[in-house]
């Protein structure tokens, strides 16, 4: 086979994927590193090099520092709850049956949903307006009613809620398909030594539920630090700043106040920061790989 | 024996059954209130209407100038879905059968953008659209769907696909003068179906329901997506919420019918992604 020719063929098959990937994600990407060291925002489109100083602002202001915290706290808890629920889900639904199955249905239903319409109609539900459902519910049951989007302290992680809700189901079907390729003669095995229930789950299937959970748990991360929608669905990053993320500040930044230059450090920040705590995470999967091998 | 096991199933069936009603209650507590008046959702949230009054749908579907939005949805998730399955299988194909270095840093650097989200790029990449006279355009918007988006997962799974193809096919379709090009097209593309499904439906279901894309780059209030008429709608009906909450309905009803028709090529498809992954 004429290697030159097919290679050229390759080269005019990959392209129109790569330049657009070049063009579109690759340079703007690069060039959110070249603005953040300017001063150009709408104001000042003739704009000079001024070294580190959006930086240096960025970092002085504790709003952002808030926001920060906000995306990274978001991220982890999200990935904390999202998948042990989804795994506890996931090994109470492994079984066959009509019923089984239609719930593993309707727990995957909110995932086609989107997160705006998801996060206004939790708007709705939480609201501490007298036809807000839950503390209705709360009420109910003699409990006393909560302030769950306007109260500072548990507002970041009342939308949270409804983002578990919503997903749990998505990482329940990757480790119920997990579940399913597990071999059965090894719990057969843990039976016969004696095992108890839960010794067998963290003996025998906590670690085979590897390649799901490492997956899972990268998904859910980084959607955590990306959030947008649902927050600006429920509650505009307020009350105050309670629920600011970095996602809502550099949108607020780059396109609502137009300090373009400001707002492209704060890019680059969310670049480390999801690329330090993918890594992180990384390393203590692969740990964890190399323990059950 | 027979006895407990049949206990065991009778628990677990109502276990689940009370599982399944606690999921649900969001979404029934939308579509009965979707049929109330404000006065009777106050007053029973979560009974079931009175009287089925569908004028708040009318109202909301006129509100939302649903036959443009949908349509504007159609567009974009279609022809963007189209785009992805071209090109990424065609870049995977690439990079699954050639040995060339030049190919291999081309797959890293497309692998970055499954780690890395676009929206660190999002204000050049204002520019860069205004740039192409594409801001407030379908296309502009298709774009950004396409290669800030879903790409990089696509070639991701369509390599994972064709490396399991075997290659004798290819060997064979050269003896008999087929070129490359051909080879591809008429030998390798018809075997991916599964993986074209799987990638097309975690596309479509990602680019429909996208919001921060269109909010950014189509302001232009005639080619508003579902999302933004629902958008532009929650302030003037935040105190008519039960004729808001149709709206809600409305924007996700296509997805959800999707949903109930293609169930387990869905939860198929999300699988496949997971463990190709």
């Amino acid at each position: 086979m004429n290697t030159k020719r097919r290679d050229r063929v390759f080269l005019l098959m990959i392209l129109p994927a790569f330049i657009g990937f070049l063009l579109l994600f690759i340079v703007p990407s690069l060039m959110s590193f070249g603005y953040s060291l300017t001063n150009w925002s709408v104001y000042k489109p003739n704009f000079n090099f001024v070294g580190l100083d959006n930086y240096a602002s960025l970092f002085a202001d504790t709003k952002n520092i808030a926001a920060i915290k906000h995306s990274i706290t978001y991220a982890l808890v999200i990935t904390v709850l999202q998948n042990g629920f989804a795994i506890l889900f996931a090994v109470l639904l492994n079984r066959k049956g009509i019923m089984a199955n239609m719930v593993k249905s309707i727990f995957f239903l909110p995932a086609v949903l989107s997160i705006l319409v998801v996060g206004f109609l939790f708007q709705y539900i939480m609201t501490s307006a007298d036809y807000g459902l839950l503390n209705n519910i709360i009420q109910f049951f003699g409990g006393t009613p909560v302030n769950w989007l306007g109260n500072g302290k548990i507002a970041l992680f009342s939308v949270l809620a409804t983002q578990v809700w919503q997903w749990t189901g998505w990482s329940m079907v990757i480790y119920i398909a997990n579940l399913k390729s597990i071999d059965g003669s090894l719990y057969e095995a843990a039976e016969i030594d004696g095992a108890g229930k839960l010794q067998t789950f963290r003996k025998v299937t906590l670690p085979l539920l590897y390649p799901a959970a490492s997956f899972n748990i990268l998904m859910s991360l980084i959607g955590g630090l990306k959030v947008f929608d649902v927050v600006f669905a429920m509650t505009k990053g307020g009350p105050g700043y309670a629920t600011e993320t970095i996602m809502t500040t550099l949108i607020r930044e780059g396109f609502n106040s137009g300090r373009t230059a400001y707002a492209s450090a704060f890019a680059v920040v969310f670049f480390v920061i999801v690329f330090a705590l993918t890594q992180i995470i990384t390393f203590f999967l692969n740990k964890w790989e190399e323990r059950i091998v | 024996m027979i006895r407990t096991q049949k206990f065991k199933n009778v628990t677990f069936n109502c276990l689940y059954a009370i599982i399944g009603a606690v999921m649900l209650l969001p979404i029934y507590y939308l579509l009965v209130t979707t049929f109330k008046t404000p006065a009777e959702a106050t007053a029973r949230p979560l009974g079931l209407p009175t009287t089925w009054n569908f004028g708040n749908y009318i109202e909301a579907f006129t509100a939302m100038n649903y036959p443009r939005a949908f349509t504007n949805n159609l567009l974009i998730t279609g022809i963007a879905v189209i785009i992805l399955i071209l090109i990424s299988s065609m870049a995977a194909y690439v990079i699954a059968r050639s040995n060339r270095l030049i190919f291999k840093w081309m797959f890293s650097i497309f692998m970055v953008g499954l780690i890395i989200p676009f929206q660190i790029a999002i204000i050049p990449l204002y520019k860069i659209i205004a740039g192409l006279h594409l801001m407030n355009t379908l296309p502009g918007v298709i774009l950004i769907d396409v290669f800030c988006i879903n790409l990089p997962l696509s070639i991701f799974l369509f390599r994972g696909f064709i490396n399991t193809v075997p290659i004798e096919l290819e060997e064979a379709a050269a003896i008999d003068g087929y070129g490359t090009f051909r080879t591809f097209l008429s030998i390798i593309f018809p075997l991916l179906k599964p993986i074209v499904s799987t990638v097309a439906i975690l596309d479509a279901l990602a680019i429909w329901n996208d919001f921060l894309t269109p909010l950014l780059f189509l302001q232009d209030p005639r080619k508003a997506v579902l999302l933004q008429e629902v958008y532009k709608n929650v302030g003037p009906f935040s105190t008519d919420w039960t004729s808001f909450f149709p709206m809600l309905v409305l924007s996700t009803l296509p997805l959800v019918i999707f949903f109930l028709i293609m169930q387990k090529s869905i939860i198929d498809g999300v699988v496949a992604g997971a463990v190709k992954g």
